[in-house]
């Protein structure tokens, strides 16, 4: 009961916090006639969090399950390769290359079939480049969106 | 899987090395994209596209030239984006709106000047109009004039925002009548000033010279007045503003054309600004502006880099203690 | 009866093959994770630079109502709606494919968008001259209000605690006024160069709803991957006809409040959707199940989203406003073809505003025939496996988002709004309050900023705000709306929460 208690303690504090400074920047910052309404917000915002974090303290919140263990561990290499995908390859390796290959990559590694049948890696390799192949005729054929092109395209 | 991975690293330094090869020289081999502060539809985007469209011809660019609307904050979002993130390679141009973006510069709050871009053209001035309700009892400047003096802050004036050219047009109008207006900055740009308007939630409405236009065709608006030095074309019966007695000019005037970042290599400035100018004087450009009631003013690079200097000086006079 | 005249032109060849091609071709977009309507109106725009009057109006007609009712199928099969209009069709919608009842969910969906559609259009065929007059009644104090009627949603609106829905609400308000201001032209809360733009509303929504899917499949890990693939068994036509009788009362609250909200500039097609589908639960006698998977959150929700198409062009046509930003689009078309909206585009230019009206019309009913269509064919997309699933909605999250704007700060935001609201689901926040606070606080802050400024040159902001029919009306809406969730709430207070299997992960 304690852990599932801390569960809820800890986003219920962080939001808390987000609150105050929230609060504090708005009755802070100037001009007032810009901050008139985030002020209003800001003070409803941090009442509701305040009794968000008591329901928490006293163990009152009882809706969510917070996250398991082995859940961060499933998904830990996805979020690295969305993160490298997103504020890395998209910009630096071009939108289609670095696409491509995030793609590969999640698929590879959530893929159930076996790392070591060729048949499989084939298979992959087919999945993305037809599903790539679609992106950029939606993209770049028919909506014309450019993209950046880093390296490649 | 190795083969397979040397093979792309080969076919990518090759594909590298042919993207680098391309120069100055033949710019543009792709198609050029230019930034409007402002959302789809509205008075800018809508030239932008019309002034844009020949760009393909061979003997104007050769690519064609799409636009990129970033629309917010009365223009500032974009040209953020511009003076801070847009690559100074020929390939991204902004249209500029003048009054708007020096006005903000001198202002404050915003990551850009007019010694933040290179102009390369002008194609439109849009001068700001006083407009009244269809049903309104103002019948002309002095009406209007008249019942601010006698009822200083109550004349609720609707304008597209802060520090763009209806609040600049407004503010010359106060200095001028020695009274004291209501300017009202809406959201959502000259569309929804003009809404207010029309629906009589304010006593009167600056607004661009081609909206209003329209709005008077549609029997919505009478228009009182225009901030200019002479007479438009559009509305031959509107006296401007200085033959109503307010000594305004035309420092309002929204001025639009295209830029690029600073930085932007020499011999790419010198092509586009000899192009550009033959491509806003494309008769196929200047009927569909005709058509949309856009009035067209085609300047070159020289005469924006005076324009825009002498804006600058009259706008920080204007500014001065606000 | 001027109208019916002018229906030749819509079943003229090229009309005709353009009408089929941006209806079949907007669903497909609109069905698309990732893309919005607003974007693929736009993004059609050169195309009918080479076209008459006529056709560019036929498909740029088509494209706009089509992708608003392509975005139920994304939004029900995989709960990321396409566009701010499908997130209350998303609620139940997803809890029906989840229970197998997806292809029942599509039908409903269509068939409802279908209705409302039709009913909005003839809204504007026959009432455009009194809606006009509606339209300019509605002034700054009464949107304010109407935003904060919408404000009072949040705390009901999917989710299994009263305050955290509130606070998820709140964050999303917040949200909303980081960046500069839009009248004032201040900055604030930007704490990183991304943020100078604010928070857009799509890539808020690509990221609030599809990163957190896309996690909660990678989540899973590699085995049992397909387990958990979507059954999407066959289902009658007639059979969901029938259904749909059973829901008239949905159905007309949906299309009412969608043909009111629509007319509104600014503020139309974002909102339509989830005050239908508030309203409609509050009056239902099966309130209850709202948001376990009801059909008629789907139809109200559905029925409201496309009733607004017809009105939200009144203001376009007769006032030469647009209401919308896809409106601003189809402005920009016609101006191009140098047709002034108001009382000369009726006058002068007849063929062009009735082809295009009635085209609208014959493409509600393309819209169910194809979408119904369509959507077995994305039903069986959403089969696919879920490593694939999930790297495919992560590549069209990153292009969708980037697209909007074309700027990559975009997607910055995009994820990390997408991570934290994954963070904050799994303690019992929930996304679509959140992005109706986003949604609503530029237009409640805007419209307050405004009105103090209006009433500061008039009476002062008490005779402004709280005086006038219009304004008593609505304050009497919110009240209402306030103490009907606080009512609600303290009855239902003692039991819900306990026994609650929790979100997503639970299976």
């Amino acid at each position: 009961m304690t852990s599932h208690r801390m569960q809820h303690v800890v986003p219920g504090l962080a939001i808390f916090v987000l609150a105050s400074i929230v609060t504090w920047l708005s009755f802070t910052q100037q001009p007032a006639e810009a901050f008139l309404f985030p002020r209003v917000i800001s003070v409803v915002f941090i009442i509701l969090a305040a009794w968000n974090l008591i329901r928490a303290v006293t163990g009152m919140s009882k809706v969510g399950r917070g996250i398991p263990v082995d859940t961060l561990k499933n998904l830990a290499p996805g979020l690295a390769v969305m993160l490298l995908y997103v504020f890395f390859g998209a910009k630096h390796l071009g939108f289609y290359l670095g696409s491509t290959l995030a793609f590969f990559a999640i698929y590879s590694f959530y893929d159930p079939a076996s790392w070591s049948s060729v048949k499989d890696w084939i298979k992959r390799i087919f999945v993305t480049a037809a599903f790539m192949a679609v992106i950029y005729a939606l993209f770049a054929v028919v909506l014309q969106v450019h993209t950046p092109r880093g390296i490649l395209f | 899987m190795k083969k397979l991975f040397k093979t792309a690293v080969l076919a990518t330094a090759a594909l590298a090395v042919a993207a680098t090869g391309s120069f100055a020289a033949d710019y543009p081999d792709r198609p050029i994209g230019v930034a409007v502060s402002y959302g789809a539809g509205g008075a800018t985007d809508f030239q932008a596209r019309i002034v844009t469209m020949v760009a393909g011809n061979e003997d104007i660019l050769g690519q064609p030239i799409y636009i990129l609307n970033k629309p917010g904050a009365g223009g500032r979002k974009g040209w953020n984006w511009f003076a801070t993130e847009a690559p100074a390679d020929g390939y991204t141009m902004s249209a500029y709106n003048i009054p708007h973006f020096i006005a903000q510069s001198i202002k404050g709050g915003v990551k850009y000047s007019a010694d933040s871009f290179e102009p390369i053209a002008n194609w439109g001035s849009d001068p700001a109009v006083v407009v009244v309700g269809k049903d309104s009892k103002f019948n002309s400047m002095q009406d209007l004039i008249d019942y601010a003096k006698a009822n200083p802050g109550k004349t609720t004036t609707s304008g597209a925002g802060l520090f763009v050219g209806h609040h600049i047009a407004a503010l010359q109008i106060e200095k001028a009548c020695e009274c004291k207006l209501a300017y009202v900055p809406t959201k959502g740009g000259g569309a929804a000033a003009m809404k207010a308007v029309i629906g009589g939630e304010v006593l009167a409405g600056i607004n661009n010279l081609s909206d209003a236009f329209r709005a008077r065709e549609a029997g919505n608006v009478k228009i009182l007045g225009v901030a200019d030095l002479e007479r438009n074309d559009f509305i031959k019966d509107v006296p401007t503003l200085k033959e109503s007695g307010l000594d305004v000019d035309n420092s309002s005037v929204n001025f639009r054309g295209l830029m690029v970042p600073k930085g932007t290599p020499p011999e790419i400035i010198e092509k586009l600004a000899k192009q550009v100018p033959m491509m806003f004087a494309h008769a196929r450009v200047a009927k569909r502006m005709k058509a949309g009631g856009s009035p067209m003013k085609i300047m070159n690079r020289e005469e924006v880099q005076k324009m825009w200097a002498d804006r600058e000086e009259v706008l920080k006079e204007l500014l001065k203690g606000l | 009866m001027e109208f019916l005249n002018y229906f030749g032109g819509v079943f003229e060849p090229w009309a005709f093959m353009l009408l089929l091609g941006g209806t079949i071709g907007g669903l497909i977009l609109g069905a698309t994770p990732g893309l919005s309507p607003t974007m693929a109106v736009a993004l059609l725009i050169p195309f009918t630079f080479h076209m008459s009057a006529t056709h560019g109006l036929v498909l740029l007609g088509a494209a706009y109502t089509s992708t608003v009712a392509g975005g139920a199928v994304s939004a029900i099969l995989l709960k990321i709606p396409g566009a701010p209009a499908n997130i209350a069709t998303a609620l139940d919608g997803n809890e029906m494919a989840k229970r197998g009842e997806g292809a029942r969910a599509l039908h409903m969906s269509f068939l409802s968008s279908g209705v409302g559609g039709v009913i909005g259009i003839l809204l504007l065929i026959f009432l455009t001259p009194v809606l006009a007059q509606w339209v300019l009644k509605i002034q700054t104090p009464h949107v304010f209000w109407i935003a904060i009627l919408g404000v009072t949603v949040i705390g009901s609106l999917d989710s299994k605690s009263f305050v955290k829905g509130l606070l998820s609400g709140c964050i999303g308000l917040w949200l909303s006024t980081i960046g500069y201001d839009e009248i004032q032209g201040t900055e604030r809360f930007i704490f990183a160069d991304a943020l100078s733009g604010g928070i857009g509303i799509i890539p808020a929504l690509i990221g609030l709803f599809a990163i957190p899917q896309v996690l909660d499949m990678m989540a899973k890990g590699r085995v049992d991957a397909l387990v958990e693939a979507l059954e999407v068994p066959k289902q009658k036509l007639t059979a969901s006809l029938r259904e749909l009788t059973r829901y008239v009362r949905a159905l007309s609250i949906g299309t009412v409040v969608g043909s009111i909200i629509g007319l509104i500039p600014g503020v139309g097609g974002q909102i339509a959707g989830l005050v239908a589908y508030d309203q409609s639960r509050k009056l239902s006698p099966q309130r209850e199940k709202f948001g376990t998977g009801h059909p008629e959150g789907v139809v109200a929700a559905e029925s409201a989203n496309n009733a607004m198409v017809g009105p939200s062009l009144v203001p376009l046509l007769t006032l030469s406003i647009p209401g919308s930003p896809t409106a601003a689009v189809l402005l920009g078309g016609l101006l191009i073809k140098e047709i002034f909206p108001g009382s000369d585009i009726f006058d002068n230019h007849p063929e062009v505003v009735w082809t295009f009206i009635n085209s609208m019309l014959v493409g509600q009913v393309l819209m169910v025939i194809f979408g119904i269509m369509i959507a077995g064919w994305a039903a069986r997309i959403a089969r696919a496996p879920a490593p694939i699933m999930a790297a495919g909605v992560l590549v069209l999250a990153v292009f969708g988002s980037y697209s909007v704007g074309q700027s990559v700060g975009d997607v910055h935001i995009m994820l990390a709004l997408g991570i934290g609201m994954f963070i904050l689901e799994k303690f019992g926040f929930s996304a679509a309050p959140l992005v109706l606070g986003l949604i609503l606080g530029p237009i409640a802050g805007d419209n307050f900023t405004q009105g103090m400024t209006l009433a500061a040159a008039q009476d002062g902001p008490w005779v402004y705000f709280f005086t006038g029919t219009l304004n008593i009306f609505l304050i009497s809406l919110v009240i209402a709306s306030i103490a009907y969730s606080f009512w609600n709430n303290m009855l239902a207070g003692g039991k819900t929460p306990a026994a609650e299997p929790a979100g997503r992960e639970a299976k």
